[in-house]
């Protein structure tokens, strides 16, 4: 962090999802840089333990702001954005359902908005997104998923409803940048692992029918380790002159998905696992898929071409844009990620 | 070809679009939110194009045959009387309403200007249920029924509802009279009200708090139930809901002089309970071979339902919507009786008004009229 990004530890900043898994390591980060005037907006039903344990590690932690609430509450988002010049939008909406998923990331940031653009100072607005917006379905296996790769089209035919919530909240902060001048900055993580995330990335395979398939296996999974990932956010707010711009955020010599579950059995627990290599789990979408079609959804779409090449085509993750453009690199490199990863499952670990 | 319309474009909607595009000779036309991006995000996704945030407006200039409203229950009533002062039929979503004074008003405005109406309690309506009312109509049971018995139960695992519901005491569930109870029993309850008669001369209620929602902070919500009730014709019933039985227990039981039926939602299953003795040790063997006979027959009835495309999700809500747009063009009775609807609206009020204590519990519902 630079001396520039420093002159802004006097603005007041607003973390929305403070509470989770990314979002508490979002603060965190702020606050081991000298931020101190932080708001943290968790909602009413959040079990907020692991925001007040780094809150407690932290001797300004006791000068931030908790704002409970909804961001559905126009009345709520008011509150939080009172005199905020930054906000790091983290909150997400877990729903299932499109219209769940669509109500708590696009209509949820539609209200935060509205509500930094008329109670803050707005200096940036640093949205963050997901790697679940692309579509890689016609782009050829080998090739590099970056910033400038279409975005999808289909969300339904993809049957993903957390997917669709992130493309229509994207839409919503670019709308409101062209027409009020939201100086916003969007940022899409792969996928964020590190200690206090321990289910296995979709990206590496499926247990739906009661054992472990690895699917592709040789495909690059896009990740990035929850402190690399939280610093590339914290950046986002501070540096000048990237308003309007994206990043995708993944970090450096990522493993495959067959690396990544061979790590995992070593060290968590042996268990059976079958590799479908990524030609027949493309059939066996395409087969399901139709299925699904013709039986008029009695087996829902869950698995499709669209997903199919999303989570488990051979792929490759470049960071070039966020390393030129923030200046930003991953401090913690993959194996030590890797390994702090893998030590929440020894016993004894919390 | 019936033009339907979707009010209130949440998450149910979804369940009310895919089951209506199932349906052979109608379609959606029009879809209404007072967040007008909710319906526009549907509309995206379905095809429809005419998205409004105001109900009149769209009444007005699109005049739907049919009306879907799957909104909060508070607002069930003046939405309903909306729709059907300008001449649409009503498909209003469970709870039917708010108290059963509504419902009755509802009912009679709709048959005043002879209008349809049905409520969604739609799980009246899986394969298994049609099977049951198969069985009893052919006799089955040997009778009226001498008990009924409807557990009904709710896994808080899944926080994406609690959890809003219990951080909040302005959240619509906890507005209403029966809170959480309210937002989920009437499908319970109207299993039981299909066979009951209108006249319940006893009616008890007991509810508590479970330590499980206790520890999720639920406070005042209480969210296990136990109901006893017995009517005129001396048909008694029992109801339970529960957050806590596991594995969940979604069944109806229908004991006849002569036989009895057991409706199990959790794997659509109909088990028929024949009245059989046996001699000696035989009692032992072959009541369970043929029960296991019977349970044999399920499974291979729900497989020959997958292969005929028959076992999806909500195929309650396809053929409930079905029966009542068949209803409507072949003015035919509506597929669930006002009387059951209305029925299970004042026995969920009398439940209420027992465990909540707003008023002294009679204990009696009063007969209902017409």
């Amino acid at each position: 962090m630079n001396a520039e990004h420093q002159s802004l530890q006097a603005e007041r900043i607003l973390v929305t999802g403070s509470n989770g898994f990314i979002g508490t390591k979002v603060v965190e980060t702020l606050l081991a840089n000298g931020f101190m005037k932080l708001r943290c907006f968790v909602r009413p039903s959040s079990q907020i333990g692991r925001l007040e344990d780094v809150l407690r590690r932290y001797p300004a932690g006791g000068d931030v702001e908790l704002v409970s609430g909804d961001l559905l509450s126009r009345d709520d988002c008011a509150r939080a954005a009172k005199g905020v010049s930054i906000v790091y939008h983290l909150a997400a909406g877990s729903d299932k359902s499109f219209a769940g998923a669509f109500m708590n990331s696009a209509l949820a940031t539609r209200n935060l908005v509205e509500a930094f653009l008329e109670q803050g100072r707005p200096r940036r607005f640093v949205n963050v997104s997901s790697f679940a917006v692309y579509s890689n379905l016609h782009m050829k296996r080998g090739a590099s998923l970056d910033e400038n790769c279409p975005l999808e089209d289909a969300p339904q035919e993809r049957y993903d409803a957390y997917g669709f919530g992130k493309l229509k909240q994207e839409e919503v902060v670019r709308e409101y940048g062209k027409t009020s001048g939201l100086p916003y900055v969007i940022l899409r993580p792969g996928t964020v692992f590190g200690p206090g995330k321990k289910n296995l990335s979709g990206r590496v395979g499926i247990d739906t029918f009661g054992f472990f398939m690895l699917m592709g296996g040789s495909n690059p999974l896009p990740l990035t380790y929850v402190d690399n990932c939280a610093e590339a956010i914290v950046l986002a707010g501070l540096e000048k002159g990237v308003e309007g711009e994206t990043f995708n955020v993944v970090d450096d010599d990522l493993l495959t998905g067959r690396q990544f579950l061979s790590a995992y059995k070593k060290h968590v627990n042996r268990f059976f696992s079958v590799w479908i290599p990524y030609p027949l789990a493309y059939g066996l979408c395409v087969l399901w898929e139709k299925y699904a079609t013709w039986s008029k959804g009695q087996l829902p779409p869950v698995f499709n071409r669209r997903r199919c090449a999303a989570e488990w085509k051979e792929n490759r993750f470049p960071n070039v844009k966020i390393r030129q453009r923030l200046g930003w690199e991953p401090r913690v490199n993959i194996n030590d990620a890797m390994t702090s990863f893998l030590s929440q499952f020894e016993s004894g670990s919390k | 070809m019936l033009r339907a319309a979707i009010v209130g474009c949440g998450k149910i909607a979804d369940q009310h679009m895919l089951a209506i595009q199932r349906i052979p000779n109608c379609k959606i036309v029009s879809l209404c939110d007072q967040e007008l991006l909710m319906a526009r995000q549907l509309g995206e996704r379905s095809g429809v194009s005419e998205c409004f945030s105001d109900l009149a407006v769209m009444l007005k200039s699109v005049s739907p045959d049919i009306v879907h409203i799957t909104t909060p229950p508070q607002s069930h009533f003046s939405l309903a009387q909306q729709c059907l002062e300008s001449g649409s039929h009503v498909y209003l979503e469970k709870p039917f309403t708010v108290t059963a004074r509504e419902a009755e008003a509802l009912i009679q405005l709709a048959e005043t200007r002879n209008l349809k109406m049905t409520a969604g309690h739609n799980l009246q309506f899986t394969l298994e249920m049609l099977q049951m009312r198969r069985l009893v109509k052919e006799e089955f049971l040997g009778g009226r029924p001498v008990h009924v018995e409807s557990h009904w139960t709710y896994d808080l695992g899944d926080t994406n509802y609690v959890g809003p519901m219990l951080g909040s005491r302005a959240h619509w569930v906890r507005q209403l009279p029966g809170q959480l109870f309210h937002n989920i029993i009437s499908h319970g309850i109207a299993k039981l009200s299909e066979f009951l008669d209108d006249d319940i001369t006893e009616i008890q209620a007991s509810a508590h708090q479970s330590p499980r929602l206790q520890a999720l902070g639920g406070e005042e919500v209480l969210d296990e139930l136990r109901v006893h009730m017995r009517d005129k014709a001396g048909t008694t019933a029992y109801f339970c809901f529960s957050t806590q039985i596991k594995p969940g227990l979604n069944h109806l039981l229908i004991c006849g002089p002569r036989n009895s039926i057991i409706v199990d939602h959790s794997c659509g299953a109909v088990v028929r309970n024949r009245d059989r003795g046996f001699k000696s040790y035989l009692t032992f063997f072959v009541p369970p071979l043929l029960g296991a006979w019977e349970h044999l027959g399920n499974a291979r009835h729900n497989f020959a339902n997958f292969l005929g495309r028959k076992l999806y999700q909500d195929s309650g809500m396809t053929e409930l919507i079905n029966c009542f747009y068949n209803s409507i063009q072949t003015e035919g009775p509506p597929p669930i009786p006002y009387r059951e609807i209305i029925l299970t609206a004042r026995i969920m009020d009398e439940i209420f008004a027992q465990i909540y204590g707003d008023r002294k519990a009679s204990g009696q519902l009063e007969r209902i009229q017409g």
